[in-house]
């Protein structure tokens, strides 16, 4: 009889289907958004005007690093906390009741981005998904994000809620390793966005209906970046999870250590939001000292993923000399490198790390002033979340997928020719991306070669940087559908072997290793509080007391109308009006 | 083989990403490798692995 | 709680990488004054730019020997100058706000970058040394034509810099006999006086006049030609200071009543819009 998820928990397998489903779908929208932008920017392919572009833009980066990630996330923590709690929620209506919620809010928000394609409806958002005020998008895309947020918000609760009943029934036991992954993040998530939330629901929103009439810029994009520097982590974390809880599994072997996994996500909970200003080193109006806080504060949240780096490595290791590998670098061989899970997760660790470095050059700040807004920013989302993460949850879905259907893979050779294939195209796009970068080409512009001005490229051309993006672009965007075809493929495939062992073998040091003092959640979050505090406090009310709660008098600037009109102005004027 | 099919596609995929990024190191010091030369060296690169790699299996299957 | 060894000398390498990150930083701001924009600058309104000061024209100004200070606006989705110049070898300030949306001013592929916030104002101080020419790009989206949003920097060689302005007012046309009166107005919006030489040429004719310019002053200069030694008809002129020029054509007519549509035969203060005005921002030939 096979064992695997599905058969034991088939309620739970048909929520976080569904999620996958949600999250897939957005994969593929967003990715085709990334195809026109790669092809547009650099000239090779304008198939729309180039202020469409920025609508384009806005899906996709709200597509992929909200939706896809996200709903990616509650599906892989909601097969983690059945799994080593071994129980479903309390309540499923409750489970699917914030699915309901977070797929609204991402239908709302869809709806007023994508609306910006077609002038028969007056509504649009190209805000870009960080909507810098005094930009203003529709009010629905607000809410959509704000129904969203809730969304998760419930989820969390919902885990919560799982694991105080499992702590009824099994009084006295330590968090089992999945579910404290869970709880930590999910902290993090709340101290975060509450950011966000407070920035559109106390400011945006109220003026994008007119309640207000104005707004303090710096105000809100202070509380938007408090939440948007957590939010990366909160993409990072379900692919930690993963890679402290699959990898080493899949590798051969089983976690180093326990405690250490423990130790990296409390650390997160500390540090991922005391940093936020690091986005902000050339705002205007915020003192240089909060500034060099956060630039200290960021560079010790290098530590939980050092850290990471370490376990992950040393549990492969050990791995594969289970599987007989020998000597110092020998036993890289005895890795199971054709099992596309292992190799993808494994290759996206890589470009991780390297693109650690590239984040620690954004992080100083005296370098940030080089490369803020060009495109070596897009260099570092797209090795980051764009293939950390994201390589790891397709990986991570050719394990899971069988799991949660409980049909076998189909074509296990092609998913590994697609794990490769994101590699080599992240690395080419990434490379050309870093290197305009340091010319000065800047990032989130249509068309960045400019009338006034050439660039001066230090090694080969503008042309071929383009190219390389280009080229770069296309291969992601073929793995991507190669990802997705293989998953549809597996979701209507009858046969059901074989399918990989589900159980997960203990670490070499359990939790009885480590002081209890870590299950504490309470004083984790107390001290993340008085961090928070600390970072945050002075910052805001020196921003207000400079620029009011609702700011200076500026009109508003909305971007759902302003097509249109100048679209006619431009039009009257050139045929003369 | 001295490496399996997937040992060897993912061998490759790193040289390829190796020469992309070396290419990018060496021009920092001032060492220029042309869009061609990097593709010729890439080609000769990994057509000796290939061939290191399949030729040796012929030798042990003899 | 257990720690393997070599996780303990990995966690201690990773400490001292990360003070070492810090420390690197530190020493680049503290010692080598590497600064960042700050909030030294108190705000301003947005729809009050206009009647600022410093904001209300914006332009680049000295304020001493080797300094210089620029104020500049950005907006959708153009920037204001939209060709910013100064000399090598001078140390400039740059102060720039927004009129509307947050724009950025970044001077490409250096890292003069800063980001500008409605109601604040972004203060960046750079050296330059070197003449060369920039180009300035707004690297925030600010909208949809936010790719249009570009200006350029031009580092000229000192001795070729200069803030002089000069703008002429010149008669139209008289009749002849009359006298016709060239008004030459020479700004000096450096520091230093300013010595040179006004030249008009008219016809074959040639006048010059050496002014001496004091900072933040204007010179005028009239120059009067009789207009029978020139004859009847159109002539061309020019009126020169350093490498500044204007020009244009003066009528000279048997009787002015003849000509159609046009009554502003008479001198004066009334007849400015018969006159040829011109005024030119200083711009230098490289
Ligand atoms: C199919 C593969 C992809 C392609 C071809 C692609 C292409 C691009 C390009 C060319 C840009 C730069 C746009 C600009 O600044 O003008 C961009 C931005 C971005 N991409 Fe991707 N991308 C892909 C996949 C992804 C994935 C998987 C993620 C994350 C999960 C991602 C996240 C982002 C984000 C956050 C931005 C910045 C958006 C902004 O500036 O507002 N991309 N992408
Ligand atoms: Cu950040
Ligand atoms: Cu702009």
């Amino acid at each position: 009889m096979s064992n695997t998820f599905v058969d034991a928990y088939p309620k739970q397998a048909r929520i976080i289907r569904q999620a996958f489903l949600t999250s897939f779908i957005a994969l593929a929208i967003g990715a085709f958004f990334g195809l026109i932008q790669a092809l547009h920017r650099t000239n090779i392919l304008r198939a729309i005007e180039s202020p469409t572009y920025y609508t384009v833009l806005t899906g996709h980066g709200v597509f992929l690093v909200i939706t896809f990630t996200i709903f990616f996330l509650v599906g892989v923590y909601q097969w983690a906390v059945t799994e080593s709690l071994e129980r479903g929620p309390v309540d499923m209506r409750f489970t699917w009741g914030w699915y309901g919620l977070m797929l609204t809010g991402t239908m709302l928000a869809a709806f007023a981005i994508l609306a910006g394609f077609t002038d028969a409806i007056d509504v649009s958002a190209d805000v870009l998904f960080t909507f810098y005020a005094p930009l203003q998008g529709h009010p629905i895309f607000y809410i959509g994000l704000v129904v969203f947020v809730v969304g998760t918000w419930l989820a969390g609760a919902d885990w919560f809620r799982t694991w105080l009943a499992w702590k009824g029934e099994n009084p006295g036991k330590r968090i089992p390793l999945p579910t404290f992954m869970v709880l930590t993040t999910m902290i993090m998530w709340y101290i975060s966005s509450i950011g966000v939330a407070v920035a559109i629901l106390a400011f945006i929103l109220p003026w994008s209906i007119g309640i207000v009439e104005s707004i303090n810029p710096t105000l809100t994009r202070t509380l938007f970046w408090y939440f948007g520097h957590p939010v990366v982590y909160f993409w990072l974390l379900p692919a930690y999870l993963m890679w402290y809880i699959l990898l080493p599994k899949l590798s051969g072997g089983r976690l180093f250590s326990d405690p250490l996994a423990r130790v990296v996500f409390i650390l997160f909970i500390l540090l991922s939001t005391p940093v936020g200003i690091h986005h902000q080193y050339l705002d205007p109006g915020i003192a240089e000292g909060f500034k060099y806080i956060a630039m200290t504060n960021t560079m010790f949240l290098l530590l939980p993923s050092l850290l990471t780096a370490f376990t992950v490595v040393a549990s492969m290791e050990h791995g594969a000399r289970q599987r007989g590998g020998k000597g110092y670098f020998g036993w890289l061989k005895a890795l199971p490198w054709r099992e596309p899970a292992f190799t993808g997760m494994a290759l996206a660790g890589m470009v991780f790390a390297f693109g650690g470095f590239t984040g620690i050059v954004n992080a100083g700040m005296n370098i940030n002033y080089l490369v803020h807004n060009s495109l070596w920013v897009p260099g570092h989302i797209h090795t980051q979340v764009g293939t950390a993460v994201a390589l790891t949850f397709m990986a991570g879905s050719y394990w899971l997928i069988p799991q949660l259907t409980g049909n076998r893979l189909v074509g296990r050779g092609i998913a590994l020719f697609q794990v490769v294939l994101w590699f080599v195209g992240i690395v080419i796009m990434t490379n050309a991306m870093y290197r305009g970068g340091l010319i000065g080409m800047p990032r989130r512009t249509a068309e960045p070669e400019y009338e006034g001005f050439n660039y001066e490229v230090a090694a080969g051309s503008v042309g071929e940087l383009n190219a390389q993006v280009a080229l770069g672009g296309t291969l992601l965007f073929v793995s991507t559908m190669i990802f997705l075809a293989l998953m549809i493929l597996t979701l209507f495939n009858g046969e059901s072997e074989p399918i990989d062992n589900r159980t997960i073998p203990a670490p070499l040091s359990g939790p009885e290793d480590s002081p209890p003092v870590l299950d504490n959640l309470k004083l984790w979050v107390a001290i993340a509080a008085v961090l928070v505090v600390l970072a945050y406090v002075i910052p805001l009310a020196s921003i207000v007391s400079r620029g009011g709660l609702f700011g200076p008098d500026i009109g508003p600037f909305p971007v759902f109308v302003e097509p249109v009109s100048l679209l006619i102005e431009t039009v009257l004027v050139s045929i003369g009006w | 083989m001295r490496l399996s099919w997937p040992q060897l596609l993912i061998v490759i995929a790193l040289l390829i990403v190796i020469l992309v990024e070396l290419r990018t190191v060496l021009a920092f010091f001032e060492i220029h490798l042309s869009v061609t030369a990097t593709a010729v060296l890439a080609v000769v690169v990994i057509g000796a692995l290939v061939l290191w790699t399949v030729l040796s299996s012929a030798d042990r299957s003899e | 709680m257990k720690i393997h060894t070599y996780e303990k000398l990995w966690l201690v390498a990773s400490l001292v990488l990360i003070v070492g990150f810090i420390a690197t930083i530190t020493y680049g701001s503290v010692a080598l004054g590497i600064t960042m924009v700050g909030d030294e600058e108190p705000t301003i309104e947005p729809d009050e730019i206009s009647d600022d000061e410093r904001f209300g024209e914006p332009r680049v100004e000295q304020v001493g020997e080797n300094e210089y200070e620029a104020y500049v606006i950005a907006q959708t989705f153009i920037f204001q100058p939209e060709t910013i110049e100064v000399p090598a070898d001078s140390e400039v300030t740059f102060y720039v706000t927004s009129r509307d949306v947050i724009h950025s001013f970044s001077v490409v592929g250096t890292n003069t970058n800063t980001m500008v916030i409605p109601g604040e104002i972004s203060t960046l101080t750079v050296e330059f040394d070197e003449p060369d020419e920039y180009g300035i790009v707004c690297n925030e989206y600010c909208g949809d034509f936010h790719h249009t949003m570009e200006g350029q920097l031009h580092v000229v060689p000192e001795d070729e810099f200069d803030m002089t302005e000069l703008a002429v007012e010149a008669d139209d046309e008289v009749e002849i006999d009359d006298d016709a009166t060239f008004e030459v107005a020479v700004e000096n919006r450096q520091l230093e006086a300013l010595e040179t030489t006004v030249a008009l040429e008219i016809g074959d004719e040639t006048l010059e006049e050496d002014v001496t310019v004091d900072s933040q002053m204007t010179e005028e200069t009239t120059f009067t030609v009789d207009s029978a030694d020139l004859g009847e008809g159109d002539h061309d002129w020019t009126v020169t200071v350093d490498d500044y020029e204007e020009s244009g054509t003066l009528t000279v007519a048997e009787d002015l009543e003849d000509e159609d549509g046009n009554e502003d035969g008479d001198e004066g203060d009334g007849g400015d819009d018969g006159d040829n005005e011109t005024d030119e921002e200083g711009d230098t030939d490289e």
